[in-house]
């Protein structure tokens, strides 16, 4: 991979930072800790509510989440209308497949997709359990200097390093 | 609720942006940022933390900071960051990625995000059960940083340290392997 090619496609990560920090302490002023993890909470609410209100009402996990006419759910809509915005607007190449996982595992689009069916299954399903992910406690927590975010934090980057060297193997190391 | 509706759409759309832009919705990258073969997403995720840190304490002084801090369930917690480490690093996405992978093309991410619904879905019908069993004995509060330096500027600056010192450590160790980038 052609570093100096592929780098000038991205921004350099500390303009970058500054930039984020600047939207996050924009959140913090006009709604409160950023999360993401909560917005798939609001959505699956606002789809559920319309078959099966009762039990909606009756699950103490949707009770404490507002549904999808709420500033969660306009966070994560406007994030896919951000993505949309700028890939649209950059020349960033976009895959169905990552290369690394091409190298490792083939071309199958069935065995990936199933693959990240499967891996946005487990991380809602822990980010639930801890009450948010990589945004809603590592990042909102650390920046409230929580306990929660850096424990999760420092777990969540150890685990996610072990398990991409099994996933990988020595693939990643040739690429 | 009108202005919260369009504030939330605009925080994402300058987000998803963001990260579309550094490239954290690429799991190519991700991937190779848990390798430790590329830095400059964890680099980027730590600095952000640092920056919006001095910053909300800024907010704080001034007085128009909406803070909630997650209480830490030494059990729920650590399972649940467990749980999640093995789910990023299989599939290299998180879930605010997976919103602005999908809206940039990226059908992995689509499948993800699918993915991503029906785990809060099932978590949302078995949190009752998990909860008690999990979460509740062992959760010992909304603890931070300031509990034990005594006040909040002095936790910012051992933020600050700590981060500094892991962004350092990534610059040092996160290396492209072919050698193209040598000590």
């Amino acid at each position: 991979m052609d570093k100096k090619k592929s780098s000038s496609l991205y921004w350099p990560w500390l303009p970058a930072a500054f930039a984020l920090a600047g939207i996050i302490v924009f959140i913090f002023a006009t709604f409160g800790p950023p999360a993401s993890s909560s917005g798939f909470v609001s959505t699956m609410k606002g789809a559920v509510q319309t078959v099966a209100p009762e039990y909606v009402e009756n699950k103490p996990h949707y009770a404490m989440m507002p549904d999808t006419g709420s500033w969660l759910f306009a966070f994560v809509l406007g994030m896919a209308i951000g993505g949309f915005a700028a890939g649209r607007t950059g020349r960033i190449p976009v895959r169905d497949i990552p290369e690394i996982w091409e190298n490792r595992f083939g071309n199958s689009r069935i065995k990936r997709f199933a693959a990240t069916f499967a891996g946005g299954f487990i991380i809602l399903f822990a980010a639930r359990l801890a009450g948010g992910c990589t945004l809603g406690l590592f990042i909102s927590g650390s920046t409230q200097l929580a306990v929660s975010g850096l424990y999760f934090g420092v777990l969540i980057f150890a685990v996610a390093m072990v398990t991409a060297r099994l996933v990988y193997g020595s693939t990643g190391k040739e690429e | 609720m009108g202005a919260q509706i369009w504030l939330g759409v605009f925080s994402g759309i300058a987000f998803g942006f963001v990260i579309q832009r550094v490239g954290a919705t690429n799991a190519n990258i991700m991937a190779r940022a848990h390798l430790m073969i590329s830095g400059d997403i964890p680099k980027f995720m730590l600095m952000a933390v640092i920056l919006s840190a001095i910053g909300l304490l800024g907010l704080e002084s001034a007085g128009v900071a909406n803070t909630r801090v997650l209480p830490t369930s030494l059990v729920a917690t650590g399972v649940a960051g467990i749980l999640f480490g093995i789910g990023w690093g299989f599939c290299g996405y998180c879930p605010g990625t997976t919103w602005a992978a999908a809206g940039e093309g990226r059908m992995d991410a689509v499948f993800a995000l699918i993915g991503g619904l029906a785990g809060a879905a099932v978590f949302a019908h078995l949190h009752e059960f998990f909860i008690p069993l999990l979460y509740d004995p062992f959760n010992v509060g909304q603890i931070t940083l300031a509990d034990w330096t005594g006040s909040k500027p002095a936790a910012v600056i051992l933020l600050t340290l700590v981060f500094g010192l892991c962004i350092g450590a990534i610059h040092l160790f996160w290396k492209e392997k072919n050698g193209s980038q040598t000590p």
